[in-house]
């Protein structure tokens, strides 16, 4: 039952091994607050569209299942557009159009089919926290690496020596390829071994 | 036949539902969103022009400015109004102005809040929002690069590149000569305004 949660992590990640959702794991990692927002933004659709959809599964015709799903996952991305932006509006700014993108991640439309649509409400859960924090934690350290380097920063505190040049690459969109293609490949190249 | 009613039924039910519960949320939500914003107009009317105490809305009808752009879509007849407000202190006293100037720079409409005294020189400005590059452009909401404005007269916004006294960002000539040419323009429109008001 633990496997469920745990293999979002490093076995079945959803960017590095499964290369699901990398559209935002590209655009919202050029700062560690970003990459956390995103992530707890898109656990929280995800786990939630995985219980509507694990329950309603039973009622649901193959034939439409896809867009009852979309229906389910996109009425979760506007409640969080809406609860951010009432409460959370300063996070809300610097995700800005990446929100209603939630709706188009593959992680959750992946896992709606590939899972909650064949399983319990309990394993989808889990399933959806794993896949979840297993994107977040992708996105944290694409993110803590393009800004270390990028801006000297972490969550915005300085942490490299004063006279560090920032590489300013890193936190513009070639920094967001290059760092997530040598993570990609550090991942395999753990696996062969 | 059945089927397809069927079909499109379940279909109309899941979204009837999910449209209950989102209008239910929006009713909840935007008088807070929309609050937010007012209140954060406010906080920065109050962050460039500190000294004062309370503030008037006035707007002045401004010329249609022929785009240069053909491709940029006509702006809607409302914003042919500037909208600006008078400052005032404690007494009464007319201290300064304070308005939102905003262009378009590399990659996003970069809005700044601005605040003049009576003389129309700025005496502080606060980007209030931008999507400029990130780590190039984005730097214009350092400190640093928005002090280098307070106390600039109309005449001495412009880039060093072009012959004024605002040092431009590394690698960002362009967003900073956005933002100086707004405010440029914002103090052109106050200007006028302001002649007026001493006609009356």
């Amino acid at each position: 039952m633990l496997r469920e949660f745990t293999k979002g992590f490093i076995k079945e990640n959803p960017v590095f091994v499964m290369a699901l959702g990398l559209c935002p794991t590209l655009a919202v990692t050029s700062s560690v607050v970003n990459a956390i927002g995103m992530g707890l933004a898109a656990t929280f659709v995800l786990v939630f569209s995985n219980i509507i959809i694990s329950l309603i599964k039973d009622f649901i015709p193959t034939k439409i299942r896809i867009p009852a799903y979309i229906v389910v996952i996109a009425s979760f991305v506007t409640i969080v557009d809406m609860v951010m932006h009432a409460y959370l509006p300063a996070i809300h700014k610097s995700l800005g159009l990446f929100i209603p993108l939630i709706v188009v991640n593959c992680i959750i439309l992946g896992r709606a089919e590939a899972f909650a649509s064949k399983n319990n409400v309990l394993k989808s859960i889990l399933d959806g926290f794993g896949m979840g924090f297993g994107f977040t934690f992708a996105l944290v350290v694409i993110g803590g690496i393009r800004e270390v380097l990028g801006a000297g920063q972490f969550l915005g505190m300085n942490v490299m020596w004063t006279s560090y040049k920032p590489m300013l690459v890193a936190i513009l969109a070639p920094g967001a390829f290059i760092v997530m293609g040598l993570l990609m490949g550090l991942m395999n190249l753990k696996k062969k071994k | 036949m059945k089927y397809y009613i069927k079909l499109g039924l379940i279909l109309f039910v899941i979204t009837a539902i999910a449209s209950g519960i989102l209008a239910f949320l929006n009713g909840k939500t935007q008088p807070i969103i929309e609050e937010n914003q007012v209140q954060a107009q406010i906080n920065a009317r109050l962050d460039v022009l500190s000294a004062a105490g309370f503030f008037v809305e006035d707007s002045i009808k401004i010329a249609k400015k022929q785009d240069a752009n053909p491709l940029k879509i006509q702006k809607e007849v409302s914003e042919n109004w500037f909208k600006y407000f008078r400052g005032f202190d404690a007494d009464s006293l007319l201290i300064g102005y304070t308005f939102v100037a905003s262009l378009y720079g590399y990659s996003s409409e970069v809005q700044t809040m601005v605040g003049v005294d009576t003389n129309l020189v700025v005496k502080k400005i606060k980007i209030i929002s931008q999507a400029e590059t990130p780590g190039l452009g984005a730097n214009c909401v350092k400190e640093d690069f928005q002090k280098q404005f307070d106390g600039k007269s109309e005449k001495q916004l412009a880039v060093d590149k072009d012959g004024g006294e605002i040092e431009s960002i590394t690698g960002a000539t362009i967003t900073t000569r956005t933002i100086a040419n707004s405010i440029k323009i914002g103090l052109n429109h106050l200007s006028k305004s302001v002649e007026i008001e001493e006609v009356d």
